[in-house]
């Protein structure tokens, strides 16, 4: 019986104690929060973002402050992987300090407005999205809403080794198929390099979402739509290129290797790159990764047969939010306003070209390049950023499609199921999922 | 009189306790109830609502290939504690004597385990490298033309992964086996020469027994510990290739973290806890056949 009473008595301690401590570490946190901002009139904001504060983010907030001592912004650097995602999250439905965070997925973002964290930027008036950053920045919205606001565009495009081309005779091409590249990659592969062509395992399934942004994920009848037969198109072709044409690298060793397929392209190994703008980061380190000839840009090889039928990857990215439960929502928007049109320019070196048309493409694309604008054939280049007029998309299926596809191609390409086995368990998978999130 | 002092020595005991009570009561059970209640809801971090679902997180999970997959991979993971415990004891043994290099060789076999887990994960991609890594090298250097693809194929993979787990547990066993080793009695193992035991029945016949407990102790904390661990597969596969290497505690770690499906999640942890229950008290009940204090 004593200990009885004895062992309840100390639940109950422990609970209060827990309790006192939660009180007290909330009470601190916004004495911190608003003691600050009210005894010195300032303002004074957190924005969490995955680029390191040196490759441009903290330039831009040292700009802002100077100019504006009312208002300051203090940079935080999550890593954009699971982890790191998972910190910012937790942040934000703890009520931590976040005041503006950049999503770099719709995937992300739709977890953060069902959990209540961000805010419709539909209460500010003097801002026109659809205006400053065109037709593309529509993608991002959610309900018909704008839960914040894209400052960047993307762009996917195939990097050429254009000596190689020149030698071998062929063009630089502004729209082309799969059975072309897998042609050229051919061509430069007797032309002397070991392949023609590497790519990130991430853009691996761009094709995939090409096709099934524009044929549809699911049917008509509410089943998977994986069967497409372009989804075993593509599965053929790149496997073809690894095992019959040995023209890129086979998934296995890649995959162990992890291998830095931005350094084989700038090396000369490979003669063609399927990249995106990040790509300038590593080649205008000239002292690393020295070269003497131009780099050239087509867009992505479309699995279609019509042109017509292409809608590529790309889009806009960085999607900035408010957090909805900030206390400077004002000052958070006034920011952000001055961050896409133009104040971002510093993270262009690092690729990170402003969406917003208020900042002119050509200063943009000096930024990107610039002491080495020689060493790109620039017209295809403002082709592939500027020039080419076909629509695109920006991923948004959940995370896990995106992971029962890669498991269940991954194991096609190593060999353990043929492609019809393959498109028979994505879709089976797929429609499992669909049942369950219904 | 004598009363009170029962009294204010148990209240002086509960005092004493008290700190590490509340920390395992606030980090260890609250959570656990916790976990246990959200075993039976569609809970998703970062989701507005909850529902109570009942047990469709234990049907899904029935009816999940991917559960059974993991549950596959954790039994090929978990053999290798039996192979390491088997190898630390033949090392610990030689080592036990005294030979050159004594002292370094312990210190050199001991090294992964202090080592950390990215860095093991990142030199052991290096050395599986199927075309140009040094085993495979060394395996078509003794004439095997065709060496498996360890990390890069999904039928090896699983097994290259016990491999590594083999060589990073394999020191911490031995030293806890020298430990056991330096504890039997000289006279014992003198007694068995005089009897003109061979060294190898020496070995099995009385030294095996008599270090007997601490097997029992490293196979029961080695199947925990294993069944338990996700992050050094995290390091180096993530799960992969396919779903070849996706255990248990990794399965959980994905739905939770990666897909946000606590409720779910949950059950998985539950269903793990129920194998590591059954596994040790098994070897509870198994070992008065062969664990001589």
């Amino acid at each position: 019986m004593r200990i009885k009473k004895g062992l309840t008595g100390l639940i109950v301690g422990a609970l209060m104690l827990g309790l006192l401590a939660g009180c007290v570490g909330k009470n601190e946190t916004n004495g911190g929060d608003n003691g600050g901002g009210a005894a010195e009139g300032k303002v004074k904001l957190t924005m969490w973002g995955a680029v390191p504060p040196e490759n441009g983010p903290q330039e831009v907030v040292d700009t802002w402050n100077a100019e504006h001592p009312d208002i300051q912004v203090e940079y935080v650097r999550f890593v954009n992987d699971d982890d790191g995602n998972l910190k910012l999250d937790t942040a934000l439905s703890t009520g931590q300090n976040v005041d503006l965070y950049v999503n770099y997925t719709l995937t992300n973002l739709d977890k953060r407005i069902k959990g209540g964290t961000a805010l419709d930027l539909g209460e500010f008036t003097d801002y026109n999205i659809d205006e400053k950053m065109g037709e593309d920045a529509a993608s991002w919205k959610v309900d018909g809403k704008y839960y914040g606001m894209p400052t960047k565009k993307n762009a996917a495009f195939f990097a050429l080794n254009m000596k190689a081309l020149d030698q071998a005779g062929l063009s630089v091409p502004t729209a082309w198929t799969w059975d072309e590249a897998r042609e050229y990659a051919l061509k430069l592969k007797t032309a002397g390099f070991k392949y023609g062509l590497v790519q990130h395992t991430a853009s691996y399934v761009d094709p995939l979402d090409s096709v099934l942004v524009k044929n549809g994920y699911v049917k008509a009848d509410g089943t998977s739509n994986l069967d497409d037969p372009l989804v075993t198109k593509w599965l053929e072709t790149l496997n073809g290129m690894m095992k019959e044409d040995a023209t890129t690298p086979p998934l296995g060793e890649q995959l162990t290797s992890k291998m830095p397929v931005e350094n084989m392209f700038l090396a000369g190994e490979s003669a063609m790159i399927n990249i995106g703008e990040w790509l300038i980061r590593t080649s205008n380190n000239m002292t690393e990764f020295p070269r003497d000839w131009k780099i050239a840009f087509a867009p992505v090889p479309r699995l279609a047969a019509q042109e017509a039928d292409m809608v590529k990857s790309g889009g806009l990215g960085d999607f900035i939010a408010i957090n909805s439960k900030s206390k400077n929502k004002e000052a958070a928007w006034e920011f952000l306003k001055w961050y896409a049109d133009g104040g971002m320019m510093p993270m262009a070196a690092g690729g990170r070209l402003p969406s917003s048309n208020a900042v002119d493409q050509q200063t943009a694309i000096d930024h990107l390049l610039g002491d080495y604008a020689d060493s790109y054939d620039k017209e295809s280049l403002e082709f592939v950023l500027y020039g080419d007029e076909t629509p695109t998309f920006v991923r948004s299926i959940a995370q896990e499609v995106v992971d029962l596809r890669a498991q269940e191609y991954e194991k096609f390409f190593l060999g353990n199921q043929t492609a019809e086995v393959t498109v028979q368990n994505m879709v089976k998978r797929h429609n499992d999922w669909l049942k369950q999130n219904q | 009189m004598h009363k009170s002092w029962m009294k204010r020595q148990s209240r002086l005991g509960y005092l004493f306790i008290g700190p590490n009570m509340i920390g395992v009561l606030l980090f260890f059970i609250i959570p656990a109830v916790y976990s246990f209640y959200l075993m039976f809801t569609d809970y998703k971090f970062m989701s507005p609502e909850t529902n109570f679902v009942g047990l469709d997180n234990i049907r899904r999970m029935l009816n999940d290939d991917l559960f059974g997959v993991a549950l596959r991979n954790t039994f090929v993971f978990l053999l290798a504690v039996p192979v390491s415990m088997g190898l630390a004891f033949i090392v610990a043994v030689a080592l036990n004597k005294s030979v050159y290099w004594q002292k370094t060789l312990r210190a050199l076999y001991f090294m992964p385990y202090i080592t950390s887990g990215v860095a093991i994960a990142f030199v052991w991609m290096l050395l599986f490298q199927p075309t140009s890594g040094p085993i495979n090298g060394f395996l078509r250097g003794i004439g095997i033309t065709n060496p498996p693809g360890w990390l890069s194929t999904t039928e090896w993979s699983m097994y290259a992964i016990d491999i590594i787990w083999i060589w990073f547990m394999l020191g911490y066993n031995m030293i806890i086996y020298l430990a056991a080793l330096q504890e039997i009695p000289e006279e014992l193992v003198e007694a068995a020469r005089i009897d003109g035991a061979r060294p190898w029945q020496t070995i099995r016949q009385v030294i095996w027994p008599l270090v007997s407990p601490t097997t029992f102790l490293l196979l029961i904390t080695g199947l925990i510990m294993t069944i338990k661990n996700f992050g050094i597969i995290q390091a180096i596969t993530q799960g992969g290739p396919g779903n070849s290497t996706t255990v248990l505690s990794l399965f959980i770690y994905q739905n939770a973290f990666r897909y946000y499906e606590m409720g779910y999640a949950a059950a998985i942890s539950w269903a793990l806890f129920a194998i590591i229950m059954v596994f040790t008290v098994l070897q509870w009940l198994g070992q008065k056949r062969w664990v001589h204090y």
